[in-house]
Order: C-alpha cells, then sequence, then structure tokens
C-alpha cells in the first residue's frame, strides 16, 4: 500500500513536472525580484548562503572528527564544538579546501553567511536508534566528544567510526529535517511567510521565495544540477581536477561553494544516480527548478489555490525522492556490512590478520547506521519500519567476541553484552535490505545482496510449469 | 478488468510465442518435421500421404482434442486468478538462502572453481532436480487415490496431440506450479549461497539448454499419434514418444508405468519402466469402455471432486470404525 502511494506521488509529480517544464528555467539561479516596492539594488531573489555555511560548516566538522590522536584532546574537542554549536567569526573552511587544478573561491564560513551554526537547527525530536533517549542535538553531541577522544575517527574496541555517524547522522537530523519537516511542509502554510511580503523588511525576496531557496539550500546541488551528468556531479564532489571546466560555471577559475558544488544528500543522489537506474539527482532539482518558478510567476501576490496545489505536489515530488536518496544509501551499506561481515568472519577463521576488514566493516557499518538514523528525522512516523531497523542495525557492529553494544551508563560510556555471530549479524543485513525495498520503491539497489536470487528466478521462467506428462 | 484481459491474452498467446513453453511454435514445426520424416520412412505410400497423416487431421478435431482447447481456455483465466496467490519461487529461494546461512553458520563466496564449471552444474543440476520433481509429483498422483482423480483429467484424452500436454484439472496445474517454484527456488536458494554471482544457467533462446534439445527433438511427439520408439538401451535412459503412449494406454498391463518426463532412469530406478511396443496398437484413455460424454466439461472439472469428497468419505469411515473397535476390545 505504501509502495502504490509512493509510487502514485511520484508519476503525478513528474507528470505535473513535465508539463511545466517549458516555462521552468533550466538552472536554479537568476529568479527576478517580485517583491513589491523593493528598494535595495540586488538582482535576484535567490538567496540561501546561510544554508552552504551549514553544509561547510558540516563537511568541516567531519574532517575535523578524523583528527583524534587516540587520547583526551579538549582543544580539537572545542574546536569541532565550534563548529557545530559556535556561532563566532573567523571559522575557516577546512573542507572543501582548495587543492591543485580544484580552486575553491571560499575559505572562511563568514564569506558564505555569518552567525551560523548547526546546533541550532537540529531536529529537536528524540533518536530510538541511538541509546540513551537522547535529542538529535544530545547525540551529535557524544559523538562529537567520543570523536575528539577517538583514533582518527575510530574507536576499535567499540566498532565506531564517528566521523561517518556524525555526518550521516547531521545529514538527516539537520538538512532533511529542516527542508522536509520545516521548509517544505509548514512553511508552505498559506498563511507562513506569505509571498506577497518580504522574508524580511528590506529583503530582495519574498516569504515563499526565501522558503524554497532554504529548502534548496539544504539539498546542497549546484544551480546546473537539473540537466549535469551524475558522474561528473560525483567527481565534482569529489573534488577531481579533470572536472573542474565543467564544474567553473561562471570561468572564474574557482568553484563558487554556493552555486557549483555539491553537498550532502545531493552527492548521494548523484552517487545512486551512477547506476543508471535512478535520477534523483536531476528530477529533485528540476522539481525544485519548477517550484521556485510558480512562487516566481505569481510576481509577489499571495499564492492562488491552484499555484499552491502546484507547489505542494513539487514540495511532496522533492519530499519523497530525498528519502528514497538516503534509503538508497542505507540500502547500499547494509549491502557493504554483509560482505565485510563474511569476509572478516573467513578472515578469523582462517587466522589471518583481518585489522583492514575490521576497519572496512565499521567504516561501513557506521555508514549504514548514520543514513538509517537519519530516515527517521523527517517528520513522519515511520512505525514498526524503524523499530526493526533499529534493531537489526543495533547500536554498533557485532564485535569480534561476538558483543555488541546495548547501552551508555551513566559516565557516558558504552556497554556491551553478549549477542549474535558475525553470520548472524550478516543475516541482520540482508533483512534490512529486504525491509528497505519493502518499504521503499528503490530503483538504484546498490549492493544488492540477493538480486542475484531474483535474476535467476527471472531468467528460469515458469514456461513449463503447468505442463502434464 | 481490462487489465485482467490483457493479461489472459498475453499468456494464451505465449504458450506459442514464449520459447520457454513446450507449445512454442519452433518446437511444434521440429516435432511436425520429425513426424513427417518418421511416417515417410515407415509408410509405403506416396510423400503427399505420409505428409497427411503425419498431421493427423482427424486427431485435432475430434472430441477429446475439443476437450483439450476448452480445458487450457478456462484453465489459463483460473490460473490468472490463483497463481499469484500461490508460493512463489523468490519467496522459496529466499527461505533456503538465509536457511542455509543459519544452518552451515557462515558463507564464503570466494571461490576458485571456473564459471563455466558453476554454470554448466547448475544448468544440470536444476535440469535433473526439476525431471526428478517431475517423475515423483507423477508417481504420486497415480498412486494415491484422491490425486488420481484429479490426474484423471489428463488420462481421459482419447486422442493424443501436442496441447494434450496442457489438459490439466487446475487442482493438478496449481499442485505443478507449487512444485515448479519450489524445485526452482531450492536450486537457485542453494547455487547462490555458494557461488553468489557466477551462479547461470546456460541457455538457447532463454531456455536451459538441456531442455532446448529435448524440445527440438520432438518432445511434442509425446502426446501425439507418432509412436517413434527408441532402442532399447536408450529407452533405459531417455523415454521416447512411444513409452509414454504407452503411460496413457488403456490396457491393465500399462498401468503405471513410464512416469517419466524427460529421463528414464527414475522409472528404472523405481521399477516402473515399461519398453515401448511397436507391434502393439494402442487405445489410450482411462479404459477401454471410456464414453464420449465423459469429455464434457462437467465431468472433467467436477468429478475430481465429487469422487474425492467419497474418497475421504469412505477412509474416515474405516479409520472411525477402526478407532472405535480398538475401544471397545479395550473396555472388555
Amino acid at each position: 500500500m505504501k509502495f502504490n502511494k509512493l509510487m502514485a506521488a511520484v508519476a503525478i509529480a513528474t507528470l505535473s513536472t513535465t508539463a511545466l517544464t517549458a516555462n521552468a528555467a533550466a538552472n536554479y539561479a537568476d529568479f527576478p525580484i517580485t517583491v513589491k516596492d523593493y528598494a535595495g539594488d540586488k538582482t535576484s531573489s535567490i538567496s540561501y548562503g546561510g544554508q552552504i555555511a551549514r553544509h561547510v560548516l558540516h563537511t568541516s566538522l567531519m574532517s575535523l572528527s578524523k583528527t583524534g590522536n587516540g587520547e583526551a584532546n579538549p582543544e580539537l574537542l572545542a574546536k569541532m564544538q565550534a563548529y557545530f554549536s559556535g556561532k563566532d567569526t573567523g571559522r575557516a573552511i577546512i573542507s572543501p579546501a582548495s587543492k591543485e587544478g580544484f580552486g575553491i573561491a571560499q575559505t572562511q564560513v563568514d564569506e558564505l553567511s555569518k552567525g551560523k551554526n548547526l546546533a541550532g537547527k537540529t531536529y529537536q525530536g528524540a533518536v530510538a536508534g541511538w541509546p540513551g533517549n537522547k535529542t538529535a542535538v544530545e547525540v551529535l553531541e557524544f559523538l562529537i566528544e567520543k570523536a575528539a577522544s577517538s583514533d582518527a575517527g575510530f574507536d576499535y574496541i567499540n566498532g565506531m567510526d564517528y566521523p561517518q555517524l556524525i555526518s550521516k547522522f547531521a545529514m538527516g537530523a539537520i538538512f532533511y529535517n529542516q527542508a522536509v519537516d520545516n521548509y517544505l511542509d509548514e512553511k508552505l502554510a498559506a498563511d507562513v511567510k506569505p509571498n506577497n511580503k518580504p522574508y524580511k523588511d528590506g529583503a530582495a525576496y519574498t516569504g515563499k521565495e526565501h522558503v524554497w531557496d532554504e529548502a534548496f539550500g539544504y539539498f546542497g546541488a549546484p544551480t546546473n544540477a537539473a540537466s549535469i551528468d551524475a558522474t561528473d556531479a560525483y567527481s565534482i564532489a569529489k573534488g577531481k581536477k579533470e572536472i573542474f571546466a565543467k564544474a567553473d560555471l561562471n570561468g572564474n577559475g574557482k568553484i563558487e561553494l554556493d552555486t557549483e558544488m555539491l553537498f550532502a544528500h545531493a552527492y548521494y543522489a548523484a552517487g545512486a544516480d551512477k547506476s543508471g537506474k535512478s535520477n534523483y539527482l536531476n528530477s529533485i532539482t528540476q522539481a525544485f527548478i519548477d517550484g521556485r518558478q510558480i512562487i516566481t510567476d505569481a510576481k509577489g501576490e499571495k499564492l492562488n489555490d491552484e499555484q499552491r496545489k502546484d507547489l505542494l505536489e513539487k514540495a511532496n515530488f522533492i519530499k519523497t525522492n530525498w528519502e528514497l536518496v538516503i534509503a538508497e544509501a542505507a540500502f547500499k551499506y547494509a549491502g557493504s556490512v554483509y560482505s565485510d561481515a563474511l569476509k572478516l568472519q573467513a578472515g578469523i577463521e582462517a587466522n589471518s590478520d583481518v585489522k583492514a576488514d575490521f576497519k572496512n566493516y565499521i567504516h561501513h557499518w557506521g555508514e549504514l547506521k548514520g543514513f538509517s538514523m537519519a530516515l527517521q528525522t523527517g517528520g513522519k512516523d515511520l512505525g514498526g519500519f524503524a523499530v526493526k531497523l533499529n534493531r537489526l542495525i543495533g547500536f554498533s557492529p557485532v564485535l569480534l567476541g561476538n558483543t555488541q553494544v546495548t547501552g551508555i551508563d551513566d559516565k557516558g560510556n558504552y556497554i556491551q553484552s553478549s549477542s549474535l555471530s558475525l553470520n548472524e549479524f550478516a543475516l541482520h543485513m540482508l533483512k534490512v535490505q529486504k525491509a528497505l525495498s519493502d518499504q521503499y520503491p528503490l530503483k538504484a539497489r546498490a549492493k544488492d545482496q540477493t538480486a542475484k536470487l531474483a535474476t535467476m528466478a527471472e531468467k528460469l521462467g515458469s514456461g513449463n510449469s503447468t505442463e502434464n506428462d | 478488468m481490462q487489465d485482467f484481459f490483457t493479461q489472459y491474452w498475453s499468456d494464451l498467446s505465449s504458450l506459442f510465442s514464449n520459447s520457454q513453453q513446450r507449445l512454442y511454435w519452433g518446437y511444434l514445426l521440429c516435432a511436425s518435421i520429425i513426424a513427417a520424416i518418421y511416417s515417410l520412412h515407415k509408410s509405403t505410400s506416396n510423400f503427399k500421404n505420409s505428409l497427411s497423416t503425419a498431421l493427423g487431421f482427424p486427431h485435432w478435431f475430434s472430441k477429446s482434442a475439443r476437450a483439450d482447447y476448452l480445458l487450457i481456455l478456462i484453465n489459463k483465466a483460473i490460473y490468472l486468478i490463483f497463481n499469484p496467490l500461490l508460493l512463489g519461487k523468490l519467496t522459496v529461494a529466499t527461505l533456503i538462502f538465509e536457511g542455509m546461512h543459519q544452518l552451515l553458520g557462515q558463507r564464503n563466496i570466494e571461490t576458485n572453481i571456473p564459471s563455466w564449471a558453476i554454470i554448466s552444474l547448475f544448468t544440470l543440476f536444476i535440469f535433473i532436480f526439476d525431471d526428478f520433481a517431475r517423475f515423483y509429483t507423477h508417481k504420486i498422483m497415480h498412486e494415491l487415490p484422491i490425486l488420481w482423480e484429479f490426474h484423471k483429467t489428463h488420462h481421459s484424452a482419447t486422442n493424443l496431440t501436442p496441447l494434450t500436454v496442457l489438459r490439466t484439472h487446475p487442482v493438478e496445474g496449481l499442485l505443478f506450479a507449487i512444485r515448479s517454484a519450489i524445485v526452482q527456488g531450492v536450486s537457485i536458494g542453494f547455487f547462490v549461497f555458494l557461488f553468489d554471482d557466477k551462479v547461470d544457467l546456460y541457455t538457447v533462446l532463454n531456455v536451459n539448454i538441456i531442455l532446448f534439445i529435448f524440445n527440438i527433438a520432438g518432445s511434442n511427439l509425446r502426446h501425439s499419434h507418432i509412436s517413434i520408439h527408441y532402442y532399447l538401451c536408450i529407452e533405459k535412459v531417455i523415454i521416447s514418444p512411444a513409452q509414454h503412449h504407452i503411460h496413457h494406454s488403456t490396457a491393465t498391463r500399462h498401468f503405471n508405468k513410464n512416469y517419466g518426463a524427460v529421463l528414464a532412469i527414475w522409472d528404472w530406478l523405481f521399477k516402473t519402466l515399461h519398453h515401448s511396443e511397436p507391434q502393439t496398437q494402442i487405445q489410450y484413455g482411462i479404459s477401454k469402455y471410456q464414453k464420449d460424454s465423459e469429455q464434457g466439461l462437467t465431468t472433467l472439472y467436477l468429478s475430481a471432486f465429487a469422487n474425492s469428497y467419497k474418497i475421504i468419505r469412505v477412509t474416515l469411515a474405516r479409520w472411525l470404525q477402526r478407532f472405535l473397535t480398538k475401544q471397545n476390545q479395550r473396555c472388555k
């Protein structure tokens, strides 16, 4: 039933996208000012610098979380906290940073927007997937504290890769949550941030224009992402110099972080689309462009019922597909953890050195865990599916002594208990993939561990099953 | 409703256009050519007469053959409704795959066995497993009185044409679909667990290469009036069309013989093998005294239920009587 509803939403939105494309802009750029009696000197109503500032706070925080030396490090902790909850000026953009053949225009967070932090925009609800009944802010603070004293981001005793946990969960709890549960949700209500008034006094954009821009900013796509090739987009996010000429849209010899770079889920959309089986990046960006065109076409007046209906359809399409992007990533990493667990067990049985295999295993589990918790921050009740996901994935991967983290004590130390075998945990990963594919109409299905079963079932056909001899 | 009819028509037409079906036009053509050559070889008359004998037009318009056609048309609609409710092969494959994980406690998918060997093994395994499952299901259909009531629909054919292969009571058809799901699901789950991405099938026109050879070698002649027989030593390994005709014979000595689909070795092992009898004129059907009225749809569809009900009632009554007798003996 859920699958049918999702497919219907996708189909309706796709049809309306096609219908509106004729009038829509090609890029998410250069939308004119429609605010009545605007007296400033700006020529474009586009503004989402604050969101890009938060993207670089996130990427910089992730970079910092990889620099621990395995001991308590108050200096590193303070620096990480400055990027998470601080608002001070003078914070450098640690990542993405310029490298040979791939120059970045901005070096300071303030160049994008001043006084921004991540903590203030983090999901307010409790996080069922993490021990300790914590809110999302508390979970991230806990992970940051642990990362500061970790061994280059890793805790091999408890199976944690903090940069992955922090990054993947933060992307959901901040960017995804803000976009789908705030800007594309309650802030699209008729009387909230109306289109016939500037967002704030003197602003070059209306209430609805800025609300929509902010949601687009959180998606993290460059302005040309409606038509960009997925592999090219992926290379841009990786900072590959071969793609620089294509990425430098304004030809100024540097990558502008607010218009020419991919961040967060836009990057994972491109990752899924590289398979050629999905088209999340182009289609989500196109829906953003089409929605923005609907608002622009209202020419600074309140949206009428038809315009609001069309806009909500675009919002619904974006929300549905954004959720699918996260689900695709979780599906992929469940497949990776499955292979890793089997490889690890084979290595243990062969008495070989499994350090590298173990590192890969907890790295991929960290990604899976982060994405699975992110899925639960979209403001909708996922019910039994979320419970199943959290139980199967656990609070840590199964460790080498067949134990797993089952809680946190009052001093913030992990509690481990005896658990499953690696093989049984691998089987859990298959169940995670099954649960995700039952819940969502996934297309890319990277690292699908049971795909071969379906392929062979299809290949054998059922031609001779009713023949009578 | 429109979707139903579209699917129905698609399923029906695929009987002749899909190479995975026994009635694929290419296999029918091969069977016709073999039949024509065989008739020409056997006959003393001219080519035209031999061809006419091979095609056997009177058989196609017999009352028995007309019943085949109606059964096929009606059954297609029944399968369309009920097949989606049955156990699917992907479900079975997933259960086996997960079951092996739990049972073996480990899975090492890195193997040095070359791909061609794994594909050959899978192609052979699924053919043999499927053929054995067909043999054994067939045997049970004959030997269990309740199931025989349903299988009788197939054996009530008094004229055999290639379409008789689908003359099946729908209950039997659904049992066959479950059998096929189990065989294919188990094979897929087992092999994918062991060899992962290396598993594949050697095919020709999307059909297991072994089955393809069986089909182009005249599989459709098993249900036909052309009694081609093989050398005795071959008939111990592969069932000839003439051996299958023995299976459809009304002669008592032929009852419950030659259950095999492709291989005869199962019959040989289970002592149900019967070689062809080239000199014997075989009459097809359930008994020599079968009436034409038994080709009616009411008999073909409903008598199995009525007779099964009688069997169940008699069996239960017998069990109850035995139970009461034992109780009385204890009381004494």
